[in-house]
Order: C-alpha cells, then sequence, then structure tokens
C-alpha cells in the first residue's frame, strides 16, 4: 500500500512502450520516419486539444460526448461565417464562441436540469450531427481562406499548441477549477457541503470543454485544409478512449491528470497511424483490430486496478494497518 | 447444557503485516451482554467479524454450543444463529427497506423463481412488530433514508435470524436518545431469553450501563476483562489506554463563559418538514449546544446554517458584514465551517489523498498570483496539520480509506481549523471515535472557545451536550422547546425531561 508508484499507474506507460514498439518494428523503422512522426503530432494535436476540455468534466465523473459534433458545427460554421461575410478572421472567433455556446448549454442542463450527461451529450451527438451534414449538402466543400493558411505552418502551429496545452495543465493540475473539479467527482455531496460551488464548475466544465472543441476546430481546418461531413466523426470516442487508456477513471476525481490525456492520446493515434503503416487499413478490418488492441489494453487496466486495488479491507482491519504503521 | 455459548482459543488474525487480533482467549455466557471496548484499531471489530463469519480467523478455535464452529459466509454464521450489525453502512441503497431485511435470504419467499414481494414485506413487518422498532416504509428504497433509519433497518435484519449471539458494532452512535432506549429494552429482552449479546461502543459510561461485563482490548490483544457493576469509566478507560486520561475531558467550569458580541443571528428560520420557526443567537467564544430526540430537527439546524437547506422562511444572519447566508459558497467564504454528522458520504473524498481532503476548504486563501496553487505550499499545511493533530499516517499522499474513523474525524475537523475561521457547525464531532480522539476533540474546541470562535455543537450524546455546551437548545418537532443555561439546571434528567 506503501508502495509510491502504483501499478495501475504505470500500466498506460507500458501500454505506450509496447504499441510503441510493435509499430516501430512491424513498420520497419517506418514509424520514426520524421514525415511520419509530423503526421502522428499532427493527428495527436486535436485528439489532446479536445481532451483537454474534455478531463474537466470526466474529472467531474460526467462525460462530454457531444465534443465530435461540437468541433464539426464550429468549423463548418464558422468557415461558411468566414465565407459568407468576406472576413476570412471571423473564423477564429466564430468557431470559438459556437464551441463555447454549445458547452454552456450542456453544462446549464447537467447542472440546473440534472439531466444525466451520457445521455445529453448522446442527443447533442446525433441532433447536432443532423445540421452539419445540412449545411455542407447546401455549402458542399468548403476550403480555408487563403489568409489563414499560415495556421498550418509547423513554427506557428506547433507553438501554438503547445502554449494552449501549457495553459490547460495550469489551469487543471494548479489552479482551484482543477481541483474543484476533481472534489466533485470524488465526492459531490462533500464537496457541495464544502461549500464548493458545483453547479457553476459543472458549466463551466462544460464550457471548457465545448470552448476546446473549437479550438480543435480551427487546428483540424488548418490541417485539412478545409471542412466536410467527415469533420470530427468519431472523434469523442477517441477523445474519451485517449483519456481512459490514459489511465483515468471513468468515476473521475483525483484519477485524473493533464499528462494522462497526453499520454492516451499518443496511443491512440499510434495505433491508428501504425496500422495503416503496416498495410492493414486497407484490409477492411483495420477499425475491428483497432477495437481489440483498446480493448485488451482495458482490460490490462482494469486487471491492474484490481490487483493494486483497494480490495475488500474492513475499516477495523485498516484501522490496524493505520495503526501499526504510525 | 453447559454455561458457556461461544468460547475462543488463541484466535489470531492477520491483515498483511497488520497483527489485528493476537491469541484471544474470549468466553461467552448464555444470557450475558457483553461489551468489547478499545481504542480504534484495538482489533474489536475483527473479532466480531470472525464471529460473524465476515472473516476468516487465521489460527485458534472457535466452539459454539461445545461444537467447532467456523462460518464461511454471514449467511453461514446466521444459520447458527449469530448475526451482526457491522460498524459501516451495511444496507443496500437500490434495494427496498423489506429485501434489505432478508438480503440472501428471500429463496423463502419465492414462487416459480418470483419473490413475493407482498409476503416478504410483512415478514419484514413482523419482525419490527416483534421487536418494538419503529416501523419504517418497507417498499422504500433505503438510499433516501437516515442513517439512523438504515441502522435500525440493519439492527431488523440480525433480529430477523432470532439469533442467539447478537453482535453490535457500534450501533448506539447512530442512533438517538429514544431509539437507544429501544435497543436496550431488546437487549434485556434478548437475556431474559437466555440469548446473548457482544456488543461495541466508544462511551464507556454507557458501555457499563447496559453490559454485564466488559473485555477490554488493546493493539489486539485482551488486556482485561471487569464486572461492569464493579468497574468505573475511569478505570477502563485506563485500561484501554493505557495512560490515564482524566482531566482532559469535558469542562469543568459550570458557568456560561463566552462574550456579548453575536456572530450569528437565526431568526425564524423555517426549512419545510424540517424546521419550525427556529430563533437563536450564537456568541464569540461560546460552545452553543442542540439536542432533542430523532426527528427533533437537531441536524438540521446544521445544514441550515451553512446555506444547505432550502428556506420556507427566516433568515441566517452572519453579524459581521451583515451578510445573509443562503449558499455553503458563502458560508465558505464568510470563514464558517462545517463538519457533517456521516464523515465518509459527506464530509470526506474517501479515495482521494490526505493532502487534497486537507486543502479543500482553504484553496481560496492558498491562492497565489493568477490563482497558481503552489504544491509546497499545499504540502506546507497539510502536513503541518497532520503533525499538529498527530493523525497516524504513512504520508500526506497516502489515500483517506487508509485511516481509521478516528484519524479521519481528526481530517476532517481539522482542515477547517486550519483555517482563520469564526464560526464552527459541528454534527456529532465524536461520532465513531475512541476515547483519545474524543479527549483530542474536546481539547480542539476548548482552543476554539479560547480563540474567539463562535461554536454550533450538534450531538446525540448528552453527556458530551453537558459537558461542553454554554447554553443547550433543546429541540423538539423542529422546535426549539429550550434554551437552558450552563449555571441553570444543567443534568441529564432535567433536558431528557424537556425533550420528550
Amino acid at each position: 500500500m506503501s508502495a509510491k508508484i502504483k501499478l495501475r499507474d504505470l500500466v498506460p506507460f507500458i501500454a505506450f512502450a509496447v504499441i510503441f514498439l510493435f509499430f516501430a518494428a512491424a513498420s520497419g523503422g517506418r514509424m520514426l520516419s520524421a514525415y511520419n512522426l509530423k503526421l502522428l503530432l499532427d493527428q495527436s494535436m486535436i485528439t489532446i486539444l479536445v481532451g483537454c476540455g474534455m478531463l474537466f468534466v470526466v474529472a467531474q465523473g460526467s462525460i462530454d460526448l457531444s465534443v465530435g459534433v461540437t468541433l464539426a458545427i464550429s468549423g463548418v460554421a464558422a468557415t461558411w461565417l468566414a465565407e459568407a461575410s468576406g472576413l476570412p478572421w471571423l473564423l477564429l472567433p466564430a468557431a470559438l464562441i459556437i464551441g463555447l455556446a454549445l458547452g454552456l448549454f450542456n453544462g446549464v442542463m447537467v447542472s440546473r436540469f440534472k439531466v444525466p450527461s451520457f445521455m445529453l451529450t448522446i442527443a447533442m451527438l446525433i441532433g447536432i450531427r443532423g445540421i452539419v451534414n445540412y449545411i455542407q449538402t447546401i455549402i458542399d466543400v468548403q476550403y480555408i481562406p487563403d489568409s489563414l493558411r499560415f495556421l498550418n505552418l509547423s513554427y506557428v502551429k506547433i507553438p501554438l499548441f503547445l502554449v494552449i496545452v501549457a495553459a490547460m495543465a495550469y489551469l487543471f493540475e494548479f489552479t482551484k477549477a482543477g481541483r474543484y473539479s476533481r472534489a466533485i467527482g470524488e465526492n459531490e455531496t462533500a464537496a457541495k457541503y464544502v461549500g464548493v460551488p458545483v453547479s457553476k464548475m459543472k458549466i463551466a466544465a462544460f464550457a471548457l470543454s465545448g470552448l476546446m472543441a473549437g479550438v480543435g476546430s480551427v487546428f483540424s481546418i488548418a490541417t485539412v485544409g478545409g471542412t466536410s461531413m467527415q469533420m470530427g466523426v468519431f472523434l469523442e470516442m477517441k477523445v474519451a478512449m485517449a483519456v481512459f487508456l490514459g489511465g483515468v477513471l471513468v468515476t473521475g476525481g483525483s484519477s485524473a491528470k493533464i499528462y494522462k490525456v497526453l499520454l492516451g492520446s499518443f496511443s491512440i493515434t499510434m495505433i491508428v497511424n501504425g496500422l495503416s503503416l503496416i498495410g492493414m487499413s486497407e484490409s477492411q478490418i483495420s477499425e475491428s483490430v483497432e477495437g481489440a488492441l483498446l480493448l485488451l489494453i482495458l482490460f490490462v487496466t482494469i486487471l491492474a486496478h484490481e490487483k493494486s486495488g483497494k480490495g475488500k479491507k474492513t475499516a477495523e482491519a485498516e484501522d490496524g494497518a493505520a495503526a501499526s504503521s504510525a | 447444557m453447559s454455561d458457556t455459548i461461544l468460547e475462543i482459543r488463541g484466535l489470531n488474525k492477520y491483515f498483511g503485516p497488520t497483527h489485528a487480533n493476537r491469541s484471544i482467549d474470549f468466553k461467552l455466557k448464555r444470557g450475558e451482554i457483553r461489551g468489547l471496548i478499545g481504542e480504534n484499531g484495538s482489533g474489536k471489530s475483527t473479532l466480531l467479524s470472525q464471529i460473524a463469519g465476515i472473516h476468516s480467523k487465521d489460527s485458534g478455535v472457535m466452539l459454539l454450543n461445545g461444537k467447532e464452529y467456523s462460518p464461511r459466509s454471514p449467511l453461514d454464521a446466521y444459520e447458527r444463529k449469530i448475526s451482526m450489525v457491522v460498524q459501516e453502512l451495511g444496507v443496500v441503497g437500490a434495494l427496498p427497506a423489506g429485501v434489505n431485511i432478508f438480503l440472501g435470504r428471500t429463496g423463502g419467499f419465492t414462487r416459480n423463481g418470483i419473490i413475493s414481494l407482498n409476503n416478504l414485506n410483512k415478514a419484514a413487518s413482523a419482525v419490527f412488530e416483534k421487536w418494538g422498532l419503529p416501523q419504517v416504509p418497507m417498499n422504500r428504497l433505503t438510499e433516501g433514508m437516515s442513517v439512523e433509519t438504515r441502522k435500525i433497518i440493519e439492527l431488523a435484519r440480525a433480529l430477523s435470524v432470532d439469533p442467539d449471539i447478537l453482535l453490535l458494532d457500534e450501533i448506539t452512535q447512530s442512533l438517538s436518545m429514544n431509539n437507544r432506549r429501544k435497543l436496550y429494552e431488546i437487549m434485556q429482552r434478548l437475556k431474559s431469553m437466555g440469548k446473548s449479546v457482544i456488543v461495541i461502543t466508544h462511551d464507556v459510561e454507557e458501555m457499563l450501563e447496559i453490559t454485564d461485563a466488559v473485555t477490554v482490548l488493546r493493539d489486539g490483544a485482551v488486556v482485561g476483562e471487569v464486572e461492569s457493576a464493579k468497574a468505573t469509566p475511569d478505570m477502563v478507560k485506563l485500561m484501554m489506554v493505557g495512560r490515564d486520561i482524566s482531566g482532559e475531558y469535558y469542562r469543568e467550569d459550570m458557568k456560561p463563559d463566552y462574550s456579548e458580541s453575536i456572530v450569528l443571528s437565526v431568526r425564524n428560520l423555517t426549512v419545510p418538514n424540517e424546521l419550525e420557526d427556529v430563533s437563536f443567537d450564537v456568541h464569540e467564544g461560546e460552545i452553543l449546544g442542540f439536542c432533542g430526540l430523532s426527528d427533533s430537527g437537531i441536524h438540521s439546524v446544521g445544514k441550515a446554517v451553512y446555506g444547505l437547506s432550502r428556506a420556507a422562511g427566516g433568515s441566517v444572519l452572519l453579524k459581521a458584514g451583515n451578510i445573509q447566508i443562503k449558499s455553503p459558497r458563502q458560508a465558505l467564504n464568510s470563514r464558517m465551517a462545517y463538519v457533517p454528522k456521516d464523515r465518509d458520504n459527506e464530509a470526506l473524498m474517501i479515495h482521494a489523498s490526505i493532502l487534497d481532503n486537507f486543502v479543500l476548504p482553504s484553496l481560496t486563501e492558498l491562492q497565489g498570483g493568477f490563482g497558481f496553487l503552489a504544491p509546497g505550499r499545499l504540502k506546507e499545511l497539510a502536513s503541518t496539520m497532520v503533525n499538529k493533530l498527530s493523525v497516524k499516517c504513512t504520508d500526506i499522499g497516502q489515500s483517506m480509506d487508509a485511516l481509521s474513523g478516528g484519524n479521519k474525524q481528526k481530517v476532517n475537523l481539522g482542515r477547517w481549523l486550519a483555517k482563520d475561521i469564526r464560526l464552527l457547525v459541528l454534527d456529532c464531532p465524536t461520532r465513531g471515535v475512541d476515547v483519545g480522539v474524543k479527549a483530542y476533540i474536546y481539547s480542539l474546541m476548548r482552543e476554539a472557545k479560547k480563540n474567539a470562535i463562535a461554536t454550533i455543537l450538534i450531538s446525540d450524546e448528552l453527556s458530551e451536550l453537558l459537558g461542553m455546551a454554554d447554553r443547550l437548545i433543546v429541540m423538539k418537532d423542529g422546535r426549539v422547546k429550550k434554551t437552558i443555561r450552563r449555571d441553570e439546571d444543567f443534568t441529564e434528567q432535567s433536558v431528557i425531561g424537556v425533550m420528550i
């Protein structure tokens, strides 16, 4: 019990290492080419950015499955607005504001009207996807305004990414917002009884999750070069998987850590990227292989959790343990 | 048949490196009410849980009616007519009360694979009837019920077995005065039927009153056995702790002693179904006690004062800054503190670290520029308090659930004392802690009093209220019945007279 590093905290690292070594070897080193490493980073960025927002929600013990469609609608609508108004720069604030607004809506529904976040965000996922498809069919393919193409330059995109992630890490690990969120996930009643503004924190967490989906949409448009119906499809699953794969528990609380989002995002991106490198993506079953791999990792995580877990000791037994160790 | 119903010889139990029970010898007579007492971690619950089949022994012999007895499960123990009410809450919240009574034994009510809830509830009601317990709605889920009601359901479950030996682990602490009386009656009834009871409680006075004999445990071993009629509380406490703690306990002065300036003023406070037109003032350096039977509303007072209830009328006014307290957040920001009754569910983050629990109420004060919470400052606060309160732990990063009840309570109360507070609301602060920690909590209360902190002390233990309070408000049915000052008729009899 007193061991500082618990087995279950190591599993995500081991999983990361195993995935890395496997695909590095299986791809005959192609995974480590400069081109592919940049691709890996590009592909992870969006998952990480959106994951950093979702982390606040997950820490509180809720889930936000609407991040994929929020990213899509932010991107599609903002690009459309920029195009229609002739003000290309409008794209940036518009994407952020649309994301934020949807997040706020989710937050208010969850905290004020006690709608379970799982149900609510699934409904959003379905409903808003329809709107995205509708807009996209009207306007067909859209491209990023030329004056914003510089966003995809590595020396712009990477520093921007790092600054945003650092800000999120600061907010989550070193401020009241993060600590209160984790407290809500640990024990909502206790948090409320201490005086944590639980409702406000819930709204803030969903708002942040929406905002980060908006940020993600800008990165997505910059990387892809435009918007399409495929934008953000399955992203919520990828992000949620990254968060849980990184070792955050579904119940949130103090298991939520920023580094776990990074770790999980890289792991999941490597799986997708690795499968395509070794030619599995053409074989139609790559998604099944992806799913099987994830299942395996989750299984090991849970097993490790039980091993180092909180067992079936009675309070008195732990009384004894505490007394004898003093 | 021999006089002895249960005999234990050389019983040992280990939890990892912890030697929880050390070669215990124990004999229980038919029709005996036996008390088990000892500090937190002395192995009382471990001993009972082995008799009840929750844990299995590592070595030693248990004889029931002279025959080898080693139950594999609580249900196994039920069949041998032994049942237990455990210390932590042992009802399943998502199941109705009636089903909880016959949990694991619903087979008798099953026809064609379907449980007849009707028959089951009737049988459950009959158990309550038979033992004179206050009836509960059998169809309702237990998760919405109070701690006390859930405890009574557990007691009914244990009694439904018609036990030859009933094991009670700290049940009285969750019961209010009237239901405690009922429990004592039930124990006497079992005794007169020739059945035996083993009971654990931290209240030494109560223990000596209700038992025939007391076994004292320390560090997992039996250190002595005394006849209750011949023992004094101080004698037992000395045996438990191994040192004399008399004098560290209640106050000895019999005069109210506090400043005239009012800290908090409650006027005509009404909370639907809980409080009715409640008014009182609490002053600097005052300990204001609240007592009453179950449903008297004393626990609601604490919640309402801390802004946790939706009041239908009246006001809770903090004099400094003229602040109306309407939310717990306001209360927190106004330097108030609240220690709820249900430690594990309402107060602590059980799976989080000791540090996380310690710093939670102080985060605003700990912030630097840009809202920065420096890890070093958090650690400093937590380790200072851990040392000051001598919380028994290996590390402040340790998970809260590794601590004993008493140490959890030190964290629960101590984290507020790390702050500059002006009002402290305590709801049953010594529930489930041993005399050593109890004495310490009283000394903390005295220290708070000296520092001019106003304290609202809500408790189910009259002796504690009489021992600590400057004034005592007696409540009944959500109303204030009477306020008694320390220098007036401050005795148990007079208070009980008002309560009933």
